[in-house]
């Protein structure tokens, strides 16, 4: 396909080679148009009335400034309403593109045809004065109206008008964005350089390694809300200016005391006051800690208004986080009592708060907990695998979910991508998934 | 270092997409910088008809299935380096996770020094819903054939 357009081109050029040095532009003029109306054997009448000769684009034009980007109904809604979009992304890390909500990530994508970017063209129905005919439908009195409507035309001739429209760039490439779930990982390893550990250890931290809101922000590749959401899940909060995690052992200590408040004041587990809270824990913590983190880990009471409750799954993490220290193993009875004795009268713990920090593994003579922090795993899917098989031989995807979760996107799901990196085998009904090598 | 892409409500208007297949191409290394392509004419029935030299072709109109927005640079071309990343795969495969940590930090800071320099943004100039599409074969436009033969 390509030869035929060299040789039209070429035709072309033979046409309008009338004067090969003077920096002539030859402009359509109306004549033109009808010479080649009546060259192709067009029949005028059945064509709109306006002619839209095309040309190249100016030599002013840098094309390399211009960019096509496929949108989705979300990215059109927003660029429509005026919001703004980022590309965001270091110097190592694939390019994402965002809107206030979503993250996607980009690719170029060639093509072989030609997209000609004509501003200002016009479309068919911007073209007539008379509304566009429907293509025929049935057959049978196809004829009967093109005649009836030729014999019209013929009344009102109107003349043939033309318009000159320059190509503002052809494009042999766009970009098409996929939506992917954030990448929180580089907020967590940059998080995780300065945890706070009480006011006697800042000494200990770099400054240069704190960061601001802002500057996490722009760097980590997410959308501000999810950003947001982002900084909830990793238990963060703003203390001097700057976004911090705690150190677990220091947040577990300030956790447990702001706990023991509920039992001093005899509160109910949905009583809890947030001012008592922060004056009691005065000159144990910094009031920003204890602020932030009675934040992080309450939810606005149901039953009292302007009262708190702390929520149980981050209550009973952070205790689990406690017990469960990386490369430990439990006996499955053993651990759940040291669990619950642990947690406040009137929470209760569950294997599934342990998400994301341990497993169950009943593969033993004896089921045991042990710990596997899914922050600690590489980030990299292939590694990851080798590294949970290594842990474990046979995992079920219930077992396995919270480990892939992070590489899921929304069309790529954790079963598509256990069938793609495990093998699959059933054993006694329960289906498990093992390495592949 | 985000590049922001600007957008205007009222700005962005509608442009349109010409798509051929294959490509426009000439013999000589002559540049065609504002030299004429063709007519664009439209029949009754809304069909697009597209005569480049001796040839025509027939194509139609067709809503995209999802639109292209056109992004324009501005300032500076030291931004297109964030976009031809893209290609590059180097993703950080971190083993272990401090060593992850510390070359995220390094891009970072290497970013936060490109940020002074590099003021690069883009600007959404139009949206294109629809596009003329001219997939079939160009016919030839034979002139004056003598009548008898």
């Amino acid at each position: 396909m390509k030869n035929f357009w060299r040789a039209i081109a070429e035709m072309e050029l033979e046409d309008m080679e009338v004067d090969e040095n003077a920096p002539h532009r030859y402009v359509r003029t109306a004549e033109d148009v009808k010479a080649i109306v009546k060259h192709a054997k067009m029949d005028e009448r059945q064509l709109t009335q306006l002619t839209q000769a095309l040309y190249y684009p100016g030599a002013e034009v840098v094309s390399d400034n211009l960019r096509l980007l496929e949108l989705d109904e979300h990215m059109l809604q927003q660029i429509r309403t005026g919001q703004t979009l980022h590309f965001k992304g270091g110097l190592h890390e694939k390019v994402v593109l965002c809107t206030d909500e979503r993250t996607y990530d980009v690719k170029g994508a060639e093509i072989s045809n030609s997209l000609l970017l004509v501003p200002e063209l016009k479309f068919a129905a911007a073209t007539s004065t008379s509304p566009l005919k429907s293509p025929r439908t049935g057959n049978a009195n196809t004829s009967l109206e093109r005649s009836l409507n030729d014999s019209a035309d013929d009344d009102l001739e109107v003349p043939r008008t033309l318009e000159q429209k320059q190509v503002l760039t052809i494009f042999h490439e766009y970009f098409e964005c996929r939506e992917i779930r954030p990448r929180y990982r580089k907020l967590g390893e940059l998080l995780q350089l300065t945890r706070y550990s009480g006011p006697e250890n800042e000494y200990c931290i770099e400054r240069k390694l704190l960061f601001s809101f802002q500057q996490l922000l722009d760097t980590v590749q997410c959308s501000r809300a999810q950003f947001v959401e982002g900084l909830n899940q990793y238990r963060a909060l703003e203390f001097d200016g700057h976004i911090r995690i705690l150190d677990y052992e220091y947040e577990y200590r300030i956790i447990n005391l702001m706990l023991g408040v509920i039992s001093e004041n005899s509160w109910a587990l949905d009583e809890v006051e947030r001012e008592e809270t922060i004056y009691a824990l005065q000159g144990i913590a910094p009031e920003p800690i204890v602020a932030g983190l009675f934040d992080v880990y309450t939810k606005p009471s149901d039953r009292c208004p302007n009262k708190f409750r702390y929520q149980e799954s981050l209550v009973a993490r952070i205790v689990a986080q406690n017990i469960l220290q990386p490369g430990l193993r439990f006996r499955s009875e053993e651990f759940m009592c040291t669990w619950q004795d642990a947690l406040p009268e009137g929470m209760t713990c569950k294997l599934e708060y342990l998400r994301g920090l341990g497993i169950l593994d009943r593969e033993g003579a004896q089921p045991c907990v042990r710990s596997l922090a899914e922050e600690q795993l590489p980030s990299n899917i292939n590694d990851r695998m080798r590294a949970l098989f290594k842990t474990k031989r046979k995992w079920t995807m219930d077992e396995m979910e919270p480990y892939i979760d992070c590489f899921t996107t929304p069309t790529l799901s954790v079963s598509t991508l256990l069938a793609k990196h495990a093998r699959s085998l059933t054993e006694g009904g329960i289906r498990y998934f093992v390495s592949k090598h | 270092m985000p590049i922001i892409i600007k957008t205007s409500s009222a700005g962005a208007g509608e442009w349109a997409i010409i798509e051929l297949q294959g490509d426009l191409e000439v013999r000589s290394n002559q540049s065609m910088h504002d030299q004429f392509i063709g007519d664009l004419y439209y029949n009754k029935y809304g069909q697009p008809i597209l005569i480049i030299g001796h040839h025509i072709l027939q194509g139609r109109e067709q809503k995209l299935d999802k639109p292209f927005a056109v992004l324009e640079k501005s300032k500076t071309n030291e931004g297109q380096q964030l976009l031809n990343i893209t290609n590059a795969t180097l993703e950080a495969s971190a083993l272990n996770a401090t060593a992850g940590a510390e070359r995220t930090l390094l891009d970072d800071t290497v970013a936060l020094e490109h940020k002074s320099r590099q003021r690069t943004e883009y600007t959404v100039r139009a949206i294109c819903t629809k596009k003329l599409i001219f997939k079939s074969r160009p016919k030839p436009i034979i002139a004056n054939v003598a009548k008898t033969v």
